[in-house]
């Protein structure tokens, strides 16, 4: 691996690098890195690139060609990895939603392990508020993944808006167990879906005019609206 | 909702005064095309060449009134998302009370999803592909709807208000909601969603008793009432 630090690295520990620096190219001519690793980096910078161009440009005016150019390869190397520009998009999405909810476990377990010597009622709103807290995190520091993943997607990429229902499921059940059993009243199936929608669209709403820096902000607002609907009055 | 709110939204409302002349017949049908062309084809796949199919005019004409077929379906936004806006306010602001001004806006709304998939869909889903002019007066009505929601904040203790952002969560899970259904090419499905639309709006400003209410009334007034509702949809 560490050959690939021969060039400068312009990415450092994003989603899309899983924790290897991500060079913008590889050394031209013979390098002597292996293939596989090759294939690998250039399927990796294409997926950074897709977030990208999807951010500058919208769905409406994203080409193949932009996204091949901002990771440095040719058009026939996309084709190589990706059969259309919406399975490249496919890809960006799932990579980025792995990493949002992995980011919201990660958070929701740590305030688990902490609030193991002091039991916390089972009601509680930390882990809630830890979840939240992760998502705003995960969002302000990666603004085009959170474009993208709170983004409608348009009606023709069909498996990117069933990646995003998938997405919202996934959320929906973290929700759920972050939530804990509230006042042991079963939630009638498909409200914290509504819930999870209503919230990337408020995000994305918030991205679009605001920008993502300052999400982490939000936390509080948003902890307070996703709660009330199962408080009393 | 409040009167002064139902009075501002009035006022807000376009009103037509005189007779449509032919030639803003023709641009009015060069618009409903746009919309048309774009709702079945999606955003990307839109030409001036299909619009022109749909409507029947000359292409010279339409630029006579359009500078592109982007300057048509912006101008052909703006015109249909204020008359969808009218015709959801006139039902709402005629209710008795604000939960059931939301149950006869979404109502209002739902009708006009099932009665017009396609243009409903260049409404709801491809606005957000389009980017541009037809998405800064998206998100103006957003807010309009946002506001009227809102409204019932007012009545609220102020320790118990949800915070101003409530208005737009509630409008941006709604709208998800309408997108999913219209892009699986299943418009009349969102009348399912009735009760769960209900439960996010009145839970979000009321609380869990309230939208556990709204929850049941709405699905007693699907089972007992579902074919006039969609009355002539």
């Amino acid at each position: 691996m560490s050959e690939l630090r021969l060039v400068p690295e312009e990415t450092g520990d994003g989603p899309f690098s899983t924790g290897t620096p991500l060079p913008r190219r590889l050394p031209r001519g013979r390098h002597g890195i292996p293939e596989g690793l090759v294939v690998e980096h250039q399927r990796r910078r294409l997926l950074l690139a897709m977030a990208e161009a999807l951010a500058e440009h919208g769905y409406a005016n994203v080409t193949t060609t932009q996204v091949s150019e901002r990771a440095n390869v040719s058009t026939a190397t996309f084709y190589k990895h990706f059969g259309n520009l919406w399975d490249c998009a496919l890809a960006a999405y799932v990579v980025g939603a792995d990493g949002l909810c992995g980011a919201i476990e990660g958070a929701c377990a740590a305030d688990r392990d902490e609030a193991t010597d002091d039991v916390p009622p089972p009601d509680s709103d930390a882990p809630l508020e830890a979840g939240i807290a992760a998502a705003l995190a995960f969002f302000a520091a990666e603004p085009v993944l959170a474009r993208l993943l709170c983004a409608q997607p348009p009606r023709e990429a069909s498996a990117l808006r069933a990646a995003r229902r998938l997405l919202v499921s996934r959320l929906a059940a973290l929700l759920r167990r972050a939530r804990g059993s509230g006042d042991g009243t079963p939630q009638p199936p498909g409200l914290d879906e509504r819930m999870i929608d209503a919230t990337l669209v408020f995000v994305g709403g918030r991205i679009a005019s605001e920008g993502a820096v300052d999400l982490p902000g939000i936390a509080a607002e948003l902890a307070a609206i996703l709660d009330r609907s199962r408080q009393p009055a | 909702m409040r009167p002064e709110a139902c009075a501002a939204a009035r006022e807000a409302l376009p009103v037509e005064t005189t007779a449509p002349t032919p030639d803003a017949t023709i641009r009015e049908g060069e618009m409903e095309g746009a919309l048309h062309v774009v709702g079945e084809h999606g955003y990307r796949a839109a030409s001036v060449r299909a619009v022109l199919e749909y409507s029947g005019g000359h292409r010279k004409q339409f630029y006579e009134h359009f500078d592109s077929l982007e300057d048509c379906f912006a101008q052909a936004y703006s015109a249909w998302i204020d008359r969808l806006g009218a015709t959801v306010l006139t039902v709402a602001v005629a209710a008795d009370g604000w939960q059931a001004s939301v149950r006869a806006g979404l109502v209002a709304l739902f009708r006009f999803v099932a009665q017009s998939p396609e243009i409903s869909r260049a409404l709801f889903v491809e606005v957000q592909v389009a980017g541009g002019r037809a998405s800064a007066k998206h998100d103006e009505a957003v807010e309009r709807l946002a506001g009227l929601l809102n409204t019932v904040r007012e009545e609220l203790s102020p320790d118990d208000r949800p915070p101003p952002s409530a208005g737009a969560f509630v409008v941006g899970g709604i709208e998800a909601c309408v997108c999913d259904a219209l892009a699986a090419g299943e418009a009349d499905r969102i009348w399912d969603a009735l009760p769960e639309l209900m439960h996010l709006a009145v839970g979000t400003y009321l609380g869990k008793e309230a939208a556990d209410e709204a929850l049941d009334e709405a699905r007693t007034l699907l089972d007992e009432h579902r074919d006039t509702l969609e009355g002539d949809a």
